[in-house]
């Protein structure tokens, strides 16, 4: 489970100390999907990076799975990071240098699953994702669409217990958005992971548990998708 | 960290330069060159030594010159490994006559033959020819020529001393070498002319470029013990030995500030390397690759390449040196007037042990050097800055 505990963020922007997050504090259970909506400069992939362990609050703390990340050393963190966690970004991030298949790869053999698995599971998500026949393919030869997909297929790749999404259908039609949702929902309940998704996008928030507002860095509303 | 995982991270670094295409030439060719340029003007600069000792040692005297040498010794014992030719030599002092005009001599004795493949003297005749074997004939400076008022074909007496029987000679050629303890009171004749000839004689030894002097002398004292003295070219010419340990020294320096500009410029390039490519390395560490994992990385980045570099800067570098070490690079415009490039302006470049390692070793230092910064950037920026700074 993730505790959120009054979380606070300030950035610097020229000589103005602006409040990325103030007082943040929510709990997403295992197996829950929030959504977290609100304008540009919301603050919301400050808070993904903040409970991803990217970056450090200022204020407040964030445990996951009963770890608070911000008091483990750089070695503990990027090894929590590696075991539990799952990023898919805004824009993909793959790693320009390796193909599909490596890039999914890539957090397999971080976490030391053998060649064998590591084929089972690649081919297995690249089916799921619909792409098994870009393994190859480098992520410049690839859609915005691609790449997003083979981003997911690489955050869930090892199974982690937290996933964290910002923005993952932001450069997706529609449907393939709601596919790639109802993807990472079921990825979700299978391995009973919680999910964290910042979006705009109303397919996301009607298939999550739960939606939390954010504006100016605070949270202005909350609400169970069942009873909205 | 296990073998396993030292192949993955070998593998992902390798993956990155392979796919960094352009980058990755460009920047390894910037290491190769830089190295295989430092790699020859080191063995150019060693060339040049070469080509003033052996310039120097050529016309008479030899790398080593041994004297007193006792008659029952000959010169196929001083001919051990690195030896390329020993020239005998019976020096005769005495006085060359002409008429009234009388001019004090060392009248050198030795087998034209061996005096023509081994030494340079005769490329400095300026008229008339070598002396022939088995003749009564002498090669004179024009020096000495002119103070006697002699000319090619012309009758001269030499004798030991003013008592002693003269001996005839008929003057064949004339030298003029540029140096004046060659040039002034030297002649040359063929043996067993002069009357006393075959006693105690000298040798003029001469080595390939590269072999020590010391270690030959070291062979021919174990050899001979006491009963052979030899002197070293350093010994008889310590101005050259000057000269040349004065290249070194101004060639080390020049060398160091060669090698600092290329490291400054070999570090700024792998600087920019790794910053262009900082996005990349934010995207490893939000997968949780560990500081000590990023830095290998980056290491093994900079390390494989600047390996790949250096080894094709050594080919590249050995290639050219052997090229014109074959084709010779012809200073003589810049040499013509020079009393240590008496015999030939041609420099051909030599390869030593030092140039084959100090550019490569200075280069890949460098680069590894300059990782350091970068890599630490990475470890200690917090992973959003470092995304946040595409």
């Amino acid at each position: 489970m993730i505790r959120v505990q009054n979380l606070g963020k300030d950035f610097r922007s020229g000589r103005r100390q602006v409040e990325a997050l103030d007082g943040v504090s929510f709990n997403v259970e295992p197996g829950e999907a929030l959504a977290v909506v609100g304008k540009s400069g919301s603050g919301k992939t400050t808070l993904l990076n903040c409970i991803g362990g990217l970056e450090r609050p200022d204020r407040g703390s964030v445990a996951s799975l009963g770890v608070n990340l911000h008091e483990l050393s750089r070695h503990a963190l990027s090894m929590f990071q590696r075991e539990h966690l799952g990023f898919v970004f805004q824009f993909g991030n793959l790693l320009s240098y390796l193909t599909v298949y490596e890039n999914i790869e890539f957090p397999l053999a971080l976490n030391g699953i053998p060649r064998q698995e590591r084929d089972l599971r690649i081919g297995a998500l690249l089916e799921k994702v619909g792409l098994a026949s870009s393994a190859r393919a480098l992520p410049g030869e690839l859609s915005g669409g691609e790449v997003q997909r083979i981003s997911f297929a690489r955050a869930i790749a090892h199974r982690p217990q937290i996933l964290l999404a910002d923005e993952p259908t932001a450069s997706l039609d529609s449907q393939t958005g709601h596919d790639l949702v109802q993807l990472m929902l079921d990825v979700l309940r299978d391995q009973a992971a919680s999910l964290i998704v910042a979006t705009h996008d109303p397919v996301v928030t009607e298939l999550a548990d739960s939606i939390m507002h954010l504006r100016d860095g605070r949270i202005v509303d909350e609400a169970q998708t069942a009873v909205l | 960290m296990n073998h396993g995982a030292l192949a993955f991270w070998l593998r992902i670094a390798g993956l990155f330069l392979l796919r960094s295409r352009r980058t990755t030439v460009v920047l390894s060719l910037m290491v190769l060159l830089s190295v295989a340029i430092l790699i020859f003007l080191s063995s150019l600069a060693v060339g040049i030594n070469d080509a003033m000792v052996r310039n120097s040692v050529s016309l008479y005297s030899g790398h080593i010159t041994g004297v007193n040498l006792a008659a029952d010794l000959v010169p196929a014992q001083l001919e051990i490994d690195g030896v390329d030719a020993v020239v005998k030599r019976v020096e005769n002092r005495g006085l060359l006559q002409q008429n009234d005009r009388v001019e004090p001599v060392m009248l050198v004795a030795s087998d034209p033959a061996d005096e023509i493949s081994a030494t340079a003297l005769w490329r400095k005749i300026t008229a008339g020819r070598y002396p022939q074997a088995g003749k009564a004939e002498m090669l004179l400076s024009e020096h000495t020529a002119e103070r006697l008022g002699l000319g090619i074909g012309d009758e001269l007496q030499f004798r030991h001393g003013l008592e002693s029987p003269p001996v005839n000679f008929r003057l064949t050629g004339v030298y003029r070498t540029g140096i004046d303890n060659l040039d002034r009171g030297l002649a040359f004749c063929p043996p067993a002319i002069v009357p006393g000839d075959d006693v105690r004689w000298s040798a003029a030894v001469f080595l390939g470029d590269g072999i020590e002097v010391e270690t030959v002398i070291g062979h021919y004292r174990e050899r001979f013990g006491d009963a052979a003295q030899f002197e070293t070219w350093q010994e008889l010419m310590p101005d050259l030995r000057q000269l040349i340990d004065l290249n070194y020294v101004s060639m080390s320096i020049v060398t160091f500030i060669v090698f600092g500009l290329v490291a400054v410029g070999v570090s700024s390039a792998f600087v920019i390397f790794i910053l262009k490519n900082l996005r990349e390395y934010g995207i490893v560490k939000s997968m949780g690759v560990t500081p000590f994992e990023i830095g290998l990385l980056i290491g093994l980045e900079v390390g494989l390449m600047n390996f790949v570099a250096c080894v094709g800067g050594v080919a590249l570098g050995v290639v050219a040196s052997q090229v014109m070490s074959t084709v010779g690079i012809d200073l003589t415009a810049f040499t013509s007037h020079n009393r240590y490039f008496a015999v030939s302006g041609i420099v051909t470049p030599r390869l030593t042990l030092y140039s084959l390692w100090v550019p490569p070793a200075v280069a890949f230092i460098f680069g590894l050097l300059a990782s350091i910064w970068p890599a630490m950037l990475v470890i200690r920026g917090r992973t959003a800055e470092i995304l946040r700074g595409i």
